[in-house]
Order: structure tokens, then C-alpha cells, then sequence
């Protein structure tokens, strides 16, 4: 009965990132989108790195809920069903596999994310490309999206850190 | 062998990547060839769309204060530079007028009802932008029960942005112009130049770095110069003619030499979106 409050805190924060990626994208578009630069906010796996890496007794059904905010996401903003819907359970699983072998601080924090982005990002192009959506070589990808990508979003998480934290301290 | 697959995590991976590759396939396919996408699709579609709505609301308030703000310090220039437009417009606007009376007269004893460049102008707020460095695609708040189909052409107030991928009930995705993927759909345009001939051509692709509209294989020998006027021509399709794109930028020959390359300056600024006009035809 512990975790209460954050059972119901956590997927709500979760859909509120998931429709904040969109809105903030498309207010922002004139600078995220700058050709030939295209850094894709994502705010759902914050979250979801947040809660798996804060909750220390792994008590948060997260892997459930990254599939349907997944599911959600193909549904609403692409039209392509199966990509994030794979791509965020994913990473949650591997997060998971990880964190039993972590000193777990603030930079142990931030290097998972970057290596969640790049799972996630990554997935998505490899799958995006097979599926004849996009056409795009390896290294614009890697340049052009990926980099940036990364930037802008540890940008957020050095911002939104402490804050959830905070939150999670309070509300366990 | 044997003890590959005994491995039940393998098993379960492989299971998982087909599942999601068949998924992948079968929405593109289906986005690809009909008109709209199956009924739960459309519902779930419009479920988010209503949650977004309110979600999104905060939000673009925020962007319409701080442009109010940005169009306070700058208000002064622009009245002055707007104040000359205006004489030229009145005169613009009853000139118009008198030819659009003109113009609906003479269709009334040609017994012409509807003609290609007849439409409905039904606008719509931008609720969002997919979140994606590979599709250049937003969702508007307006859709089937308001008339909207696939294919219809998008605009901002100053022009051209995009057409209609997938239409829900109470909203529709847009797919901006600047879109270059192989599958999109081509737009028919045409430019006038000064004598008042014209040429006819599609929206062959955009050049990403200049922000510049492509338009390819012209063969006509019409001269065509910077600051030409560039419309839709409505031939085929739902788009209507007459809709504006932009002007000319530059024209050239394309690499082999036989064809000419025209590259357009699009009028509308694709990336500040926040309301947009579909024109259902």
C-alpha cells in the first residue's frame, strides 16, 4: 500500500509527456526541426527511465505501460503500428537487466538515458527503413538525428532530475 | 541447434520482432491503399485527439501569448509598412468583387455550377506535430464529420503546406509538402509568368537545404523568370485550381540537359503552424 499514490502518479505523468512530445514539438518545430537538424524531444522515456531507476523496489508495472503509451504513440502520431509499441517495453527490459549492476547516482543516470535514446532511436530507423518508410543513409541518421537528439534531451534531463526526484522521494 | 531453440527468451524475442515487423507491414499497406483507416482505428485516433485537446490547450496558449508579445515590440514597423498595403488593397479588393460578381453571372448562363476552382475553405487548429525526426506530419482537429477526405490540399493563411494522409472522425493527419518520401503524393501546379502564359507541372520534390519546392521534367520552352506566381492547376485529383504556392526562385536546366528544373519559394513558413485552412472540394 506503500506505493500508492505512485501507481496512479506514474502513468498520468506518462501520458502527459507522451502528448506534451507532440505539442512542444510542433510550438518549437522552427528551431528542433532546423535543417539539417532534427532533434526529436522525448519525454516518455524520461519518464519512464525515471521510474524504473527512482522506484527502488521495482513495485511500478512500467514495462505494461511503456507498451500502451507505445501503442498509443503509433496509433496517434504515425499510423504505423509495431515500432515504439516494441521499441519502449525494450528498453525497459533492458533497463531493468542493467540496473541490479549499477551504483546508481545522477551520471550512471544520465548514461543509461543515452544509451536508451540510442536503443530507441536507433530501432526505430532500422525499422522505419526495412519497412520502406523512410530513405535515409546511416551516417545523416547518425548526424543529423541522432546527435542532436541526444543533446536537446539530456538538456531535459539534467533540468527534470532533481524535480522528479523529489517527487518520487515524497511520494514513496 | 537443438539448444538454440531451447533458448526460451530467443524464442520469445524472434516471436516479439515478427509480430511487430507484420504489424509495421500491414498499417503501412493499409495506409498506402485505402481511403481510411479501419473503424478502431479511427476511434482510438479520436480518443487520443480528445485527450490531446486538452493537453494541448496550455500549450499553444503559452505559444499565443508569446507571440502576442513578439508582435507588440515589432508593431510600430509594421503599421507603417502595413498602412501603405492598404490603399493598394481596397483597390485590389473591389476590383475583386466586381469580377467575381462578373464571374458568377456568366457562370449562371453558362449553366456551370461547379468549376475547378470552387471550394470550401474548412479550418482547423494544429493540435500536434509527431514527434519524429522521419515524418513531417501533424494532426489537425477536424476530420471526416467536417467533410474532410484523403488527399485534400492544406494551407496557412499565406499558402500551400500540405495534403490529408489519414482522416478520422474528429481529426485528420497532414503531411507537409516538404515531405519527400517515394510514396507521397504529387501536387499539380502551375506557373504564369508575366505575358500571362502558363506552364503545367507537378511538385516534383523539396530541397530540404534552401527550403525550396522542386518542380521537374518542364519541357515547355515558355520563359519562365524569378517572382512568377505558382498556383494549383486542379487538373486531377481533389485539389481545386487556383490555390496559392508560392513564386519562382530559379530556374535551370535539369542534370541531363533536355528538361528545365523550376524551384519555388513556398509562401507559407512550415514550421509555425497553428491554424490551418483544408480546402474541401
Amino acid at each position: 500500500m506503500r506505493y500508492s499514490r505512485l501507481r496512479i502518479i506514474f502513468p498520468i505523468g506518462l501520458f502527459i509527456a507522451l502528448f506534451l512530445d507532440g505539442s512542444l514539438s510542433n510550438v518549437f518545430a522552427g528551431h528542433l526541426f532546423k535543417y539539417p537538424y532534427s532533434s526529436v524531444l522525448h519525454l516518455v522515456l524520461l519518464w519512464i527511465v525515471f521510474a524504473i531507476f527512482l522506484d527502488d523496489r521495482d513495485d511500478l508495472p512500467v514495462g505494461l505501460w511503456a507498451a500502451l503509451a507505445g501503442l498509443v504513440f503509433d496509433w496517434y502520431y504515425t499510423g504505423i503500428f509495431g515500432v515504439y509499441l516494441v521499441a519502449l517495453p525494450l528498453v525497459v527490459y533492458i533497463s531493468r537487466q542493467i540496473k541490479p549492476w549499477l551504483d546508481l547516482n545522477f551520471l550512471t543516470m544520465l548514461m543509461v538515458y543515452i544509451i536508451n535514446l540510442t536503443i530507441v532511436e536507433a530501432f526505430v530507423y532500422v525499422w522505419y527503413l526495412i519497412g520502406k518508410v523512410i530513405t535515409s543513409n546511416l551516417a545523416d541518421f547518425a548526424v543529423y538525428t541522432l546527435g542532436p537528439t541526444i543533446a536537446v534531451n539530456l538538456a531535459l534531463f539534467v533540468i527534470l532530475y532533481y524535480p522528479v526526484r523529489q517527487l518520487y522521494l515524497k511520494a514513496s | 541447434m537443438q539448444k538454440f531453440f531451447s533458448n526460451r527468451k530467443l524464442v520469445i524475442v524472434i516471436i516479439v520482432l515478427i509480430i511487430s515487423f507484420g504489424l509495421m507491414s500491414v498499417s503501412v499497406a493499409i495506409r498506402n491503399k485505402k481511403s481510411t483507416p479501419p473503424l478502431i482505428q479511427q476511434f482510438g485516433n479520436d480518443v487520443a485527439g480528445a485527450v490531446d485537446r486538452v493537453i494541448a490547450w496550455p500549450v499553444n496558449g503559452l505559444q499565443g501569448a508569446s507571440n502576442s508579445v513578439s508582435d507588440l515590440l515589432n508593431t510600430y514597423q509594421e503599421n507603417q509598412k502595413l498602412k501603405k498595403q492598404v490603399d493598394q488593397l481596397a483597390q485590389a479588393k473591389v476590383n475583386a468583387q466586381t469580377a467575381q460578381a462578373e464571374n458568377k453571372q456568366l457562370r449562371k448562363e453558362l449553366k456551370l455550377n461547379k468549376s475547378l476552382t470552387s471550394y470550401t475553405a474548412v479550418t482547423a487548429n494544429v493540435l500536434t506535430r509527431t514527434p519524429s525526426s522521419w515524418m513531417n506530419q501533424f494532426v489537425i482537429s477536424k476530420g471526416a464529420t467536417s467533410g474532410i477526405k484523403k488527399n485534400m490540399p492544406v494551407m496557412s493563411q499565406s499558402g500551400l503546406i500540405g495534403r490529408v494522409v489519414e482522416v478520422n472522425q474528429t481529426n485528420a493527419k497532414v503531411e507537409l509538402i516538404s515531405n519527400s518520401s517515394s510514396s507521397a503524393d504529387k501536387f499539380a501546379i502551375q506557373v504564369t509568368n508575366k505575358s500571362g502564359s502558363t506552364v503545367n507541372g507537378i511538385v516534383t520534390g523539396y530541397d530540404k537545404s534552401s527550403n525550396l519546392i522542386e518542380m521537374g521534367s518542364v519541357t515547355s520552352k515558355t520563359k519562365i523568370e524569378k517572382g512568377d506566381k505558382v498556383v494549383t492547376s486542379g487538373l486531377g485529383g481533389v485539389t481545386p485550381k487556383g490555390l496559392y504556392v508560392g513564386t519562382v526562385a530559379s530556374v535551370k536546366q535539369d542534370d541531363y540537359g533536355l528538361a528545365s528544373e523550376i524551384r519555388i519559394t513556398p509562401a507559407a513558413n512550415l514550421s509555425d503552424l497553428t491554424v490551418v485552412t483544408v480546402a474541401v472540394k
